[in-house]
This record gives C-alpha cells, sequence and structure tokens, in this order.
C-alpha cells in the first residue's frame, strides 16, 4: 500500500520494536538451548504461536532487557549489523556465536495488512530453528557463560557512547579473544526476508570446544 | 452521588426495570398530552405566564393543592408536569411529607413544598425554592451536593431547547456550560427570570446562595478558608459579598483540584468555564450592588441584563464557543460594562484598563522581563517573544546570563573576593597598602579627642563589621533621581501598570494552589504557634493574601529590591510586581541599571578596602570586614569606625549603608538587621544574650524555610527556644554537624572567621527562564552552550572538578503547559543526575559529552523541559600553573573587574586540544575493534594516504564513494569484444560512430590508455576503502574530445592472472588482454603470461568452444546494465584435469591478505583471485542471485538433481556456475539457503556413481568455503 522511507516517522522505531522483542525471545532461548543456564530457571511460555522456554530469574532477564534497550536505538538508525549471542567456556574463550545479521531495506514497502503476520512467520520459523539447533550443534563444555556483541556500521559507535540509554550500562569495546574464534565452523540457521527486515541467523562453533 | 446510581436504585425500586421502552413511550406520550393541553388551558383561564419556564415539576404524595391542579398551574405558567419522575428532566419534586426513605432516594434533589409554587404564582415570578424546601438538610446545603447539582444541570439546559420555553434569555444564556456550577446556573436563573420586578427574587437568591457558601466553608478545613475567600478579596470589597462568593472560588477549586491532572488536556476548555465563572461573578456582583441604596445602578444594569444586555450574555457566549485567548480582553470589557461603579473597588477597576490595553502591549510587557530596562520598541520585543521559547539560539545562554541579575550577583561575588584577594596579594608585594581611609580616621581621631587618649585601648576583642548596602538597587537605581526618594520604589523589569494578558495555556490559579499547598504545612504551622515572627519576608510574599481570579491579568515580573517606604506598605523583595501594585498603587518602578551597581559596588568595596584589607566579599552589596586589628592599631571604638565607614560610602556612593558590629560574623549580621535602614549597631557581647534570645530561628544563617520549619515542628520558635535543645537533641535531629552549628549560632556563637578567599564548592551554571526545547537536538546544543559558560566560569575561578551534575526542571505532571510567568518555569519537578570523573576537567567539551550522556539517560521528554543546570563539584585548584593565574591576579584592579574573563590562553589551548583529541582516538579505536574485519594486516606498502589502519576505516567509506559516484556519471564505453553486434548495430548511427571512434582512438594510442607497468594498487587514486583494487575502472579525460571517453581497465600485474581462467576467456579477449600487456611493455610477465596462455589453450582444446559460446550468451545477459564488470579476472578459475589436485591447502589463500598486498605477491599462481570476486560483487548491489534462472530452492534443486543425474561428467563451466551461484548467496547474506543447496548437491553428488561428481563437489565447497572464510571468517561446517 503506501511506500514508506526509512526517513518516515518512526518506521525504524517499528522494526526496531519488532527486531527487539524478537532478540529478546531468541536471547531466552539460546540460552535454554544451549544449556548456557540450568533449565529450571526456565518456564515455558508461548510466542510467535510456538512455545519457547523463557528464563525466570529476574536478574538474567533484567540483563537481557537492559541489553537490547541499548541495541534499539541502533536499529532504530539501521546502525546495527550484527548482533551476536556470544557463548563463552569458563576461560572466556567463545565456543558458539550465534549472529543475527541484520539488514533493512532502504525503501521500505508497506502492506500493512499482510506485513504482520507475514514477519511474525518469519520470526516464528526463526525460533523454531534455533529451539532445534542443538541437532546440528555439539554440545558446549559445562559452566558456559554468555554476553552479547553488537557490530555496527560506520562510526555508530560513537553515538553510543553518547546516547547511554541507560545510566551505567554502557557499551564497551569487545575484546579480541571474545570476537575471535578459533577454526570456527559456520552453520546457517535460517534466513528472512520480509519487506522491512532482512535478517539471517547463524552460528559459529569452534570445532573443538573442550 | 451518581447519576446512575440513582437510576439504577430507582429502577430497582420502582420496579421500572424491563419497561424502559414501555415507560418511555409512555412519558413521552404524557409529555406530548401535556404541550397540547397547554395552551387550551392557557386560553380557558387566560391568566398565563411564563414564571416556570424550564422548571418541570414532580409531584410525589399528597399535596394541597392537589397534583391535578398542581399540573393545572405548570401548564398555565409555562412550566412542565412530570407524571413519572424522570432524573435528568425533571428540576423539582413537589411533595408536602415524604417518608425516610424517599428521603434518602431523593438526596440531592431539590423536593419542594407545592407553596413554592403558588406564592411563585401569587408573586408573579418564580420565588427561590430554597425557602420552601421540604427538608433544609437536603441538596444545596451539603457540600457533595454542589456536585450533584451540577449533574444534574445539563437536564435544565436540554430543556430550553424545546420551543415552548422561548424566553427571551433562555436561549442565550441556557446553553453556556453551566454544569460545573451550581451558582452559575443559580445566577443564570436569576439573570433570566422574569426582570420586571425580581429584585426581591434575587434577593432571596444571594440569601441562599450565601447559606451555601458559608456551609461549604464549614466542611472545609480552616486553613483553607482564608485562601478561599481571597480568591475574591480583590473583586468584593463588601463582607457580604465574600460570602456569597465564597462558593464560587469553592467550586473553581474543586474542579481545579479535582481535574488538575488531566487539565492539559481540557485545557481548552477549563479558562473558558472559568471565565464563565468570572462573567457571573461579575453579574452576580453587580446585582448586589444594586439592592444597595444606589437604585439607579440596579437601573443600569438591568438593561445590560435583559434587553439589550442579553447582547452580553450572548458576547459572553461567543466567548466561550470560540474560546480563543484573543476574546479574553472582551471579558474585561464585559466587566467594564457590567460594573456600574468602577472606582468602588479598585481591585476590579484596573481590570478594564487592562482589558483595553492592546496586545501588543502585553506583548512588550512580558517580553520585555528579561530585557534591558531601556524601553525597547514593541515590535522589537514582540519578535523577541516569538522568537524566544527555544533557548537553543547561538548566544542565548552567554545573552541570558549577561541579562540574568542572578547571575551579576553571583558573578559579582567571586569578582570582589578576586578584588579583595588581589589588593591583598599587591598590598603584600609593595610591603604594605596605603589605606587612605584609616589615615583619614587616625587624623580625624587625633582631632578631636587628642586629650582622651586614654579611652581607646580597649581589651582586644575581635569585632568584625558587616556592611550592607540599603535596598541596594533601590537606592543605586534613584540616585540620579531625587524626585522618587522617599517614595515606595521598586527595582523590576515591569514598568507598565502591573497588568499583562494571560496567555494560553498558562494557569496561574493552579499554580499558586500549587504552592498554597506547598505552603500549608508553614501555614498550619503559623496558626497554631502563633509564629507570626518566624515567618520570614520570604513566606509572606507567597501569594496566599493574594489569590485572585484576576489574577492572571497581573504582571509576574519580580521585585528585585523595594524600597523601605514599599516594604511599609507590605511589598517585598521577589514578590511579583503586579501584585505589589496592588498593594501599593504608587509604587514606582525603576529599571535595573547594571553598569550602576557595578559602579556603586567597585567604589563601595574601594571604600572598605581604603581602611582594611581584611574584607570578605558576600555579595555585590555586601561584606564582612574584620575590624579587630584596626582597631586596636587606630584605638577608635567600633562605632566610630562604622560611622565613619558609612558616611564614606555614602559620600563616593550617594547610597546609604547600614553597619552591624559583633563579636563575630553572626552577631555583625545579626546587628546590621537591627541597624537597618541606614544605621548602625553594635552588638555588644554583654547584651548578646539577651538580644539573641528574641531572636527568630530564621534569622540564623542556613535556617531556611525548610529547617525551620522542621525546627518549627519541634516546637522552636526563636533562638531563645533552640537554646533549650540539648546539642544530642540538635544533632539527631539535624545530623551531626547542622546540629552542632544550630547549637553554637543559637548561643550567639559562631568562629567562621573572616575569609577574604572562599573556598568554592561547585561552580554551575543554570538556566530555568525560557527554556522550550522542541527537539533533542536543541537541548543538545544548549547543553553543549551551557558547558561552555561554565568552562568559562570554571577558568574565571581557576579550578577544576571531578563531579558533574546535570540538574533539570520538567513540568510536573499535569501542571499547565505554559506557566503564569511569561517564560518562567511554572510548577516543576526536579531531577538531577551526576557522574564522576576520573580526573578533574574544566573542558567544556568533557563537560558537555557528560552531561549529554546523563541527559539521555534521564530519559526526559525534551518538549517539558523548562530548565537546566550544570554544576561541577569536587574542585581542584588549577593554581598549579602560575603562569596563567600570575598575571591576572597581578594584574590592576579595574581591568580584573571589568575584564571578566582573565586569559588563560596558555592553559586552554592544550585542554582543549585534549578534549579533542581523546574521543576521536578511542573513538577510531572502537570502531576498529567492533568490526569484524579480520585483523588488518603490517601496514600496506602501498602509497596508501592514511596512516594508520585504524583511522582509515573510519574514512575510507567516503572517499571511495566520491570516486565511484564520479566514475558513473559518464558512460563507459566497453571494449569491442564486449559489445554484442546486434546492439551496436542498433544504435543510432551517430552514437554508432562515436563508440567506434572511442576504439579506434584507444587502440591508436595504446600505451597511455592502459596504464605503466605499475601495479593497479599503488595506483594514486582511491584509498584501500572496498579492494576493488585489480577492476577499478578509470575514466581518462580525453580534452577535446568529450564523447569518446574510452574505458580504461587497470590492469592487474600479470603475475595475478590466473593462466586457466586465462584459457576460458573468448578468443577475442584473450587478444585484447593480450595486447594490452603487450603494451604496457612489462616484457617478462608479459611473455609469461602469453606462455602459460599458450598452453592453457592447448590444454583445453575440448573444453574452449562450449564455454565460450555459454560463457558469451550468459556474459551479455549479465552485463547488458551499463554497471559493467571487468573481463576475464572475474571469472572464476578452474582446475584442469582432476579437482582434487586443487586442494584446499593451496586454494586456500594466505587467509586475510589485504588485498594491498596482493598485488605484490609477484608469481604466486595459486593464489586465487576469491577475494576479488567478493569485494567486486560488493561493488554492484546485485539482485537476487538466480542459477541459470532459478531462484526458488526448490527449482534450483529440481535443476541440480537434472544435472547430477543426467549427465555423466560435469562440464567445468557448469561448476562454475554454481560456485557463482553459492558465491551470490554468500554475498547476498542468505547463508540458509547456500547451505541447503550445498547439502543438497552433497547428497547428490556423493551419492553420485561417479567420483568426478564427488570431486566437483569438493571442488564446489572448496570454493564456497573459501568466499565464506573471507566473508565471515570461519567456514561452513557440513556433516
Amino acid at each position: 500500500m503506501a511506500t514508506l522511507t526509512r526517513q518516515d516517522l518512526n518506521f525504524g522505531q517499528v522494526v526496531a520494536d519488532i527486531l527487539c522483542e524478537f532478540l529478546e525471545v531468541a536471547i531466552h532461548l539460546i540460552l535454554y538451548v544451549r544449556d548456557v543456564y540450568p533449565s529450571g530457571i526456565f518456564q515455558k511460555r508461548k510466542k510467535y504461536n510456538v512455545p519457547v522456554q523463557m528464563s525466570c530469574h529476574p536478574d538474567l532477564n533484567q540483563y537481557i532487557q537492559d541489553t537490547l534497550h541499548c541495541v534499539k536505538p541502533l536499529i532504530e538508525k539501521n546502525e546495527a549489523e550484527k548482533v551476536v549471542v556470544v557463548i563463552m567456556d569458563k576461560e572466556h574463550h567463545p565456543v558458539e556465536r550465534f549472529v543475527f545479521e541484520i539488514s533493512q531495506p532502504p525503501l521500505l514497502s508497506i502492506n500493512s495488512e499482510t506485513l504482520l503476520s507475514h514477519v511474525e512467520q518469519l520470526l516464528r520459523a526463526m525460533i523454531l530453528k534455533i529451539s532445534v539447533c542443538d541437532a546440528v550443534l555439539d554440545n558446549n563444555p559445562p559452566g558456559c557463560t554468555f554476553t552479547v556483541l553488537v557490530h555496527t556500521r560506520e562510526a555508530a559507535t560513537k553515538n553510543m557512547e553518547k546516547v547511554q540509554v541507560i545510566k551505567d550500562f554502557p557499551w564497551i569495546v569487545a575484546d579480541e579473544q571474545e570476537v575471535h574464534m578459533e577454526e570456527a565452523k559456520l552453520i546457517p540457521l535460517k534466513t528472512m526476508t520480509s519487506d522491512i527486515l532482512k535478517m539471517q541467523l547463524y552460528v559459529e562453533e569452534k570445532t573443538q570446544k573442550t | 452521588m451518581s447519576r446512575d446510581g440513582w437510576r439504577k436504585k430507582a429502577s430497582e425500586d420502582d420496579g421500572w426495570a424491563g419497561r424502559g421502552g414501555y415507560m418511555a413511550a409512555k412519558i413521552s406520550k404524557l409529555e406530548e398530552q401535556f404541550q397540547k393541553d397547554a395552551p387550551r388551558e392557557r386560553q380557558k383561564d387566560g391568566t398565563s405566564s411564563c414564571i416556570f419556564s424550564g422548571v418541570a415539576i414532580y409531584v410525589n404524595g399528597y399535596t394541597d393543592p392537589s397534583a391535578d391542579e398542581l399540573r393545572r398551574l405548570m401548564m398555565l405558567h409555562g412550566g412542565q408536569f412530570h407524571l413519572y419522575y424522570t432524573h435528568s428532566k425533571t428540576t423539582h419534586i413537589i411533595a408536602t411529607n415524604l417518608p425516610n426513605r424517599k428521603i434518602q432516594e431523593l438526596k440531592g434533589e431539590k423536593v419542594v413544598r407545592p407553596e413554592w409554587i403558588t406564592d411563585s404564582i401569587k408573586a408573579g415570578h418564580q420565588l427561590s425554592y430554597v425557602q420552601y424546601q421540604l427538608y433544609t438538610k437536603q441538596k444545596g446545603l451539603k457540600f457533595s451536593s454542589v456536585c450533584v447539582r451540577g449533574k444534574q444541570d445539563p437536564s435544565s439546559s436540554h430543556e430550553p431547547s424545546k420551543p415552548s420555553l422561548n424566553h427571551p434569555q433562555s436561549d442565550s444564556i441556557k446553553p453556556q456550560p453551566s454544569h460545573t456550577q451550581t451558582l452559575s446556573r443559580e445566577v443564570l436563573k436569576s439573570t433570566h427570570a422574569n426582570h420586571k420586578d425580581n429584585f426581591t427574587e434575587r434577593r432571596n437568591h444571594q440569601l441562599d446562595v450565601r447559606l451555601n457558601g458559608s456551609c461549604s466553608i464549614i466542611s472545609e478545613e480552616d486553613a483553607e478558608r482564608p485562601r478561599v475567600n481571597g480568591i475574591h478579596d480583590e473583586d468584593d470589597d463588601d463582607d457580604d459579598d465574600d460570602k456569597t462568593c465564597a462558593l464560587l472560588p469553592k467550586g473553581s477549586q474543586n474542579t481545579l483540584l479535582t481535574n488538575g491532572d488531566v487539565h492539559s488536556v481540557n485545557a481548552a476548555l477549563k479558562p473558558q468555564d472559568s471565565f464563565a465563572e468570572l462573567q457571573l461573578h461579575v453579574v452576580e456582583t453587580g446585582s448586589h450592588q444594586s439592592h444597595l441604596p444606589q437604585t439607579e445602578s440596579r437601573d443600569q444594569e438591568e438593561p445590560s441584563c435583559s434587553s439589550a444586555g442579553s447582547k452580553a450574555n450572548s458576547h459572553q457566549r461567543s466567548l466561550i464557543s470560540t474560546a480563543s485567548p484573543a476574546k479574553q480582553p472582551g471579558l474585561h470589557n464585559m466587566q467594564k460594562d457590567l460594573h456600574p461603579k468602577p472606582t468602588s473597588n479598585p481591585g476590579t477597576s484596573a481590570a478594564p484598563q487592562k482589558g483595553n490595553l492592546h496586545d501588543q502591549t502585553r506583548v512588550r510587557l512580558n517580553g520585555s522581563h528579561l530585557m534591558t530596562p531601556d524601553s525597547s520598541t514593541l515590535a522589537d520585543s514582540s519578535n523577541q517573544a516569538g522568537r524566544s521559547g527555544k533557548g537553543t539560539e547561538d548566544g542565548i545562554i552567554s545573552e541570558f546570563f549577561s541579562h540574568s541579575r542572578l547571575h551579576h550577583i553571583s558573578t559579582w561575588r567571586n569578582e570582589f573576593s578576586e578584588y579583595v584577594n588581589a589588593l591583598q596579594s599587591r598590598s603584600r608585594a609593595a610591603g604594605g597598602a596605603v589605606f587612605s581611609g584609616k589615615e583619614k580616621l587616625k587624623k580625624l581621631k587625633a582631632n578631636c579627642s587628642s586629650g582622651s587618649l586614654m579611652a581607646a585601648p580597649q581589651v582586644r576583642q575581635s569585632c568584625i563589621l558587616h556592611v550592607d548596602m540599603d535596598c541596594f538597587f533601590v537606592s543605586v537605581g534613584i540616585r540620579h533621581r531625587p524626585n522618587l526618594k522617599g517614595k515606595p520604589v521598586a527595582v523590576t523589569s515591569n514598568r507598565g501598570p502591573g497588568r499583562v494578558a494571560k496567555r494560553t495555556g498558562a494557569n496561574p490559579q493552579l499554580e499558586f494552589q500549587y504552592y498554597q499547598r506547598k505552603q500549608k504545612p508553614y501555614r498550619k504551622e503559623k496558626t497554631d504557634g502563633d509564629l507570626e515572627m518566624t515567618l520570614s519576608p520570604q513566606r509572606d510574599e507567597v501569594p496566599s493574601n493574594g489569590v485572585d481570579l484576576d489574577l492572571a491579568a497581573l504582571s509576574m515580573a519580580e521585585i528585585a529590591s523595594c524600597s523601605y517606604e514599599a516594604r511599609q506598605a507590605g511589598v517585598r523583595n521577589g514578590m511579583f510586581f503586579g501584585r505589589a501594585k496592588q498593594l501599593c498603587p504608587d509604587l514606582q518602578s525603576v529599571p535595573y541599571d547594571f553598569q550602576a551597581y557595578k559602579e556603586v559596588a567597585l567604589s563601595m568595596y574601594e571604600t572598605l578596602a581604603s581602611y582594611t584589607h581584611n574584607i570578605e566579599a558576600l555579595s555585590c552589596d555586601e561584606a564582612l570586614v574584620d575590624a579587630t586589628n584596626l582597631l586596636v592599631e587606630l584605638g577608635v571604638t567600633p562605632d566610630d569606625l562604622a560611622r565613619a565607614i558609612r558616611e564614606d560610602i555614602r559620600e563616593k556612593t550617594g547610597c546609604s549603608a547600614s553597619v552591624g558590629i559583633g563579636s563575630n560574623i553572626l552577631l555583625a549580621r545579626m546587628g546590621t538587621r537591627k541597624a537597618k535602614p541606614n544605621g548602625q549597631y553594635f552588638l555588644r557581647s554583654e547584651e548578646v544574650d539577651d538580644f539573641i534570645r528574641d531572636q527568630p530561628v530564621s534569622s540564623l544563617p542556613g535556617v531556611g524555610r525548610s529547617m525551620s520549619s522542621k525546627l518549627t515542628s519541634l516546637g522552636v520558635s526563636t533562638c531563645g527556644d533552640l537554646q533549650q535543645l540539648s546539642i544530642s537533641r540538635l544533632q539527631r535531629e539535624f545530623g551531626p554537624r547542622t546540629g552542632q552549628t544550630l547549637f553554637r549560632f543559637c548561643r550567639g556563637l559562631d568562629d567562621r572567621p573572616v575569609r577574604s578567599e572562599k573556598e568554592r564548592k561547585s561552580v554551575s551554571a543554570e538556566m530555568n527562564y525560557n527554556i522550550r526545547f522542541t527537539q533533542v537536538e536543541e537541548a543538545e546544543s544548549f547543553l553543549t552552550n551551557l558547558s561552555k559558560e561554565v568552562q568559562k566560569r570554571m577558568e574565571g575561578a581557576g579550578l577544576k572538578g571531578r563531579r558533574i551534575t546535570l540538574k533539570v526542571m520538567m513540568r510536573k505532571p499535569g501542571a499547565p503547559v505554559e506557566p503564569a510567568k511569561y517564560g518562567g518555569h511554572g510548577i516543576c519537578d526536579n531531577f538531577a543526575r551526576s557522574v564522576l570523573l576520573a580526573q578533574p576537567t574544566d573542558s567544556g567539551q568533557l563537560i558537555a559529552a557528560e552531561a549529554i550522556k546523563l541527559f539521555y539517560a534521564m530519559k526526559l521528554d525534551v518538549k517539558d523541559m523548562r530548565g537546566v543546570g550544570l554544576q561541577v563539584q569536587q574542585l581542584e585548584g588549577s593554581y598549579a600553573d602560575p603562569s596563567g593565574q600570575g598575571p591576572s591576579r597581578g594584574r590592576s584592579i579595574k581591568d580584573l573587574l571589568l575584564a571578566k574573563q582573565p586569559a588563560h590562553s596558555p592553559r586552554k589551548e592544550p585542554l582543549a586540544q585534549d578534549g579533542l583529541s581523546e574521543p576521536s582516538s578511542s573513538r577510531a579505536f572502537s570502531s576498529n575493534q567492533e568490526r569484524v574485519t579480520p585483523p588488518s594486516s603490517p601496514p600496506s606498502t602501498s602509497s596508501d594516504p592514511m596512516p594508520g589502519t585504524s583511522k582509515g576505516g573510519l574514512h575510507h567509506p567516503h572517499t571511495p564513494n566520491h570516486v565511484r559516484t564520479y566514475l558513473n556519471v559518464s558512460i563507459e564505453v566497453p571494449s569491442p569484444s564486449q559489445v554484442d553486434q546486434s546492439v551496436l548495430e542498433a544504435l543510432p548511427l551517430d552514437i554508432r560512430k562515436q563508440v567506434e571512434q572511442s576504439w579506434r582512438h584507444r587502440e591508436e594510442q595504446p600505451s597511455t590508455s592502459f596504464h605503466p607497468s605499475t601495479p593497479p594498487r599503488t595506483s594514486s587514486s582511491p584509498p584501500p576503502g572496498p579492494s576493488l583494487g585489480t577492476l577499478v575502472l578509470q575514466l581518462q579525460n580525453q580534452p577535446g574530445q568529450p564523447c569518446t571517453t574510452g574505458i580504461i581497465l587497470e590492469l592487474p600485474d600479470f603475475s595475478q592472472v590466473d593462466p586457466e581462467v586465462f584459457a576460458a576467456l573468448p578468443r577475442e579477449l584473450q587478444d585484447e588482454l593480450c595486447s594490452a600487456y603487450r603494451n604496457k611493455g612489462n616484457a617478462q610477465a608479459q611473455a609469461q603470461a602469453q606462455g602459460s596462455a599458450v598452453e592453457q589453450k592447448k590444454t583445453f582444446p575440448q573444453l574452449k568452444q562450449p564455454v565460450v559460446g555459454k560463457l558469451k550468451r550468459r556474459y551479455k545477459k549479465r552485463n547488458a546494465s551499463p554497471a559493467k564488470k571487468g573481463p576475464s579476472p572475474l571469472k572464476k578459475l578452474f582446475p584442469e584435469n582432476s579437482p582434487a589436485k586443487s586442494s584446499p591447502s593451496k586454494t586456500l589463500p594466505l587467509p586475510p591478505i589485504h588485498p594491498d598486498l596482493k598485488t605484490e605477491n609477484v608469481q604466486c599462481l595459486s593464489s586465487p583471485s576469491t577475494d576479488v570476486l567478493e569485494t567486486l560483487s560488493k561493488l554492484n548491489p546485485r539482485p537476487v542471485p538466480t542459477l541459470a534462472g532459478a531462484y526458488e530452492f526448490s527449482d534450483i534443486r529440481t535443476l541440480l538433481s537434472e544435472w547430477v543425474t543426467t549427465i555423466s561428467e560435469p562440464m567445468e563451466e557448469d561448476i562454475l556456475q554454481v560456485v557463482k551461484y553459492c558465491t551470490e548467496l554468500v554475498e547476498d547474506k542468505d547463508l540458509e539457503k547456500l547451505y541447503l543447496v550445498i547439502k543438497y548437491m552433497k547428497r547428490l553428488m556423493q551419492q553420485s556413481s561417479e567420483s568426478v561428481w564427488s570431486m566437483a563437489f569438493d571442488f564446489i565447497l572448496d570454493n564456497v568455503q573459501v568466499v565464506v572464510q573471507q566473508t565471515y571468517g570461519s567456514t561452513l561446517k557440513i556433516t
């Protein structure tokens, strides 16, 4: 119907809202699927009409929420290239990286009737892929932790420094150690293409995890 | 009691439920009958009237006269009779006796005795029902009933719409939104009722209202009463009126309080309501006055209300309907119209005058608030008013601060401190200063008391003088205006009559109420504890006594200072000018004159400094002098000294000063209080105890409003009371330090020394005037500017600070958008956040960066911002560097005072640079780290203009962009081999000629058209950016031949040309390339290439033909667009015989070789051009990747399956296409599909019986892995 450009009112916000909501679900699910936290802290919920697991640990939830809150302004401005959930072993060497590679088409044509349901379908597919990704991944060593990285486009970090969305929750430059993974294997999980968003999810897995 | 509730009950009780439809029909039928019968009845009787128009009665139970008779009477006299009670329509219930239950039910309704009707008919007009009420306790007498009646009102305003009730005025009056006001309705009724001789009637009315009013007051808190009354003080001088109208503010207060939160939503409506009130109130007042002996005033009013006066009503209505603020003056006019005797009422009499003022005048009054007092032109200031409100324009901050009175005072204090400092250091340097004043005094003393020298030597006791100018601003202001001396004078920016227009969105009443509520605790204490004295003057100034519906029109300009004459009239410093003008009508206003203040203050300090240098500057008009040594030296009494100083000051400045003398600062200050005005007081140590006992606690320094209220709650009002409290108690209540201070202060003990240089605790800049942002960027730039101001001040004070605090005033939710004071902040919530820096700074940039961070962290709506302040604490002196401070210290005093900012340039410069360089470097660093780009290779040998890789990463996205756009502007002419002959033939002749000509031209100068031996990457032009090195297309500017821009291919070094690829090229292309390389003159590379090419040609004779055909076709398809790729290097290499040969180890590039470096890898034949491929594809945003036209995965699967199953041995070309497709998938970021394709191929090909397929798959996979590795830094996991 209406053809909107990125500049159009709060369009970036809509995308960011949708995406951050999805990322929250996805992060919870990844943490569950990859056994980063004991399954006891997870509860089954329903999102995108499929069952998902969500942590009920308040601190963890807060962390995820805060993180995504900080990601959101970047997505709004189309400055986030990748959002990466890194699972690290005890030595803080990454063993798995769940990479959400995001790109937004510059010109957006939105058909409001079909758009949302269509996007939801795509997101649902992605969630389902995450929930079964353990089939293609090796088991993680015990005692893993996770962190969230964002790869920004160009000089977006400059603004991030300025616009600290949550006080005392600033972005820091990731260590090389956290980013780099030796002999990584790449497992594509899902690619979605919609009018508002193109996103692909793949996992980079360390060949020798232990 | 809500209507719904009643209805529910009614329906339950009366069993009407379920009969709604029937009942409604019946009622309307009865009504119809009634309407039909009415005229007939009237004809019959002949004594009809309209007494009861708008009245609908319902008869409940037995009455005398009977219900039927009442029905007839109503018919005759214009009323309505309801056989069934309808809550919304019935206005009166007629009954003589009601059971308790029904009373409960009908609570809130007007239940009257039937006599009301008969008496009204007798009287010839509708009487007030109040006297006929069946139960006096019912509606109208209780506060709660107000609401109910208010609710009911729509009904009454609904009725008149019926044609039968065509009272001349009912039209104009009824539809008004009177629903909020009981009184308004009453008044309306009284006005629309028969005006002939309803005088007594109205009298009744007033009685009724008065009853209401007093009742409601009783139900109110006592404390609120003065306020309630106060609201109308201005309008009504009569006591009677006071009470009568008490209900009005009551109601308005009610609505305001309850609606406070939604007010902004209703904003359009609200002012009108209050206007309606005001209007009605005026009508009321008018009528009231008319019942006083002056009958002529009644006559005056009569027409205004009945015949011609309905114009006034309609006027009012229009005012309501249009609701535009522009109409507001109309109200004042109205007021004037309706007011028979304006002179009797100064408060309102001012209003009409005001109302006549032109709008623009008011703008000026507003706008000139902060402007320099010199009267400005109208247009200018109205411009100002319109333009302001952003607070973002450049320089507005410095402008603000250069005009701000507070700012002047605050900076001056520092300046005078500096001044004193400078004096001291100078005298120290000079080895003693000349104290002219001292000498004079010495002489004087020698003259007059030479005989009694013995009197002077006293016990050496410390002696502090507190010198304070008497109402400084005023006395300076009237220095040269002797005519104003002895008159009440106030210094303020407002110079008009003290009234301004009300602005849209402003709601002064609400603000006043807010402040009143805030004040309540204090007020309570006031009444409780007889603490008149404890009230600081500021408290009185709080408009508790001045709330007035008319206040909107009062000037909100604050009085900076007022003369003692004005103070006698109750005017206080800080009071709003409009209010002060009311208190003291002949109050004169004097504009600010900052230059004069400065002069006077300076001469005051000079005077003081002529006695001693032990001066502590408190403010521009106030200083402490430690005279201990001076007195001993001179041997004079403190009083003498004080007198001398005062005389000196008066002489030099023409203004009077008061001096308080005490043994410490506290006592000296208290002495000043007693000395004022224009006096001196020596608080001797022996009388201290008695003196201080009676002092209010609030006179102690550090005891402000909140602390005195806390003290009051402890039962403490004077210092004597305070002395009763133990130190432990005080410390418990106020904390250890404050407690101890209080304990000492109330005993007159104070050990603070007179410090000529006070340590600064914080440096700040704050602005809460005229802050109206609309966008975040404005706020950002404002913060930046404010930071600059802070920087300026910090530099001025030579300080650096670590803690940065951002203070923000936000409009309180529900507060009016536009505050009562023009440009003011109104009711606000204050927020503050602070951050601690690693090291002290005074760099405005750093401060701004932090402030903006804090600002974002606070997540505020910029539109509601009303004030912004930046404060820097945890200061450290930056005096360490003497070079910066030294000269400024040593400079002349005048210079110091006049040139506000001493030059600190040597210190400032590097700092600013620091601020600049630090963020940028960290930014570059972070961006480098944040990106996933593989670690960049060691500095390339190519002539990369960028010094470091990190910076290059930041910048190169721009430069190549430029280059590319430039390139795309011109048309590129492909080389002859690339042109489809048919296309060429289809071109218009002239264009074709041009193309051909360009070819010819190229061949003619081959040596120039191709870049000579230099490897492409070292070419000067594009920075590393997108490493399209080998394929950058450059257009050669050929002057004189604009259209023949030839294409120049930057050929890769021949060593980079893969022979296999070369072999796969079509014949023509090969030739072209060969000639190109030959022309390059690089004989060796050329020979090699050719040799290998020839060799390759020999080895692939069978492949070549089909490949050419196929390739060409595809080529044309792909290259139909002008975005042309280069020729051969694009094509993927293909291993000749056995794919196994090209093992990954061989094909894999030394992973992240920077393209820059590649050209240097001479003779590295195995080095693939995959990265070239990759970067190339980045260049052209390509359409969806397709494999032989297939896009959907299912199609591709079919295609692949067909391919593998039908062909026994895969052809190189096809495999190449597949690889290409896969590469495109990677670039299209569709890894999922790639993954599926690969897995599918794996299944297909490895299942295949032919080992060739398996090898082909390995080959494809290897190549794909390389691409993936290049793109993502890791390889696909194929299980």
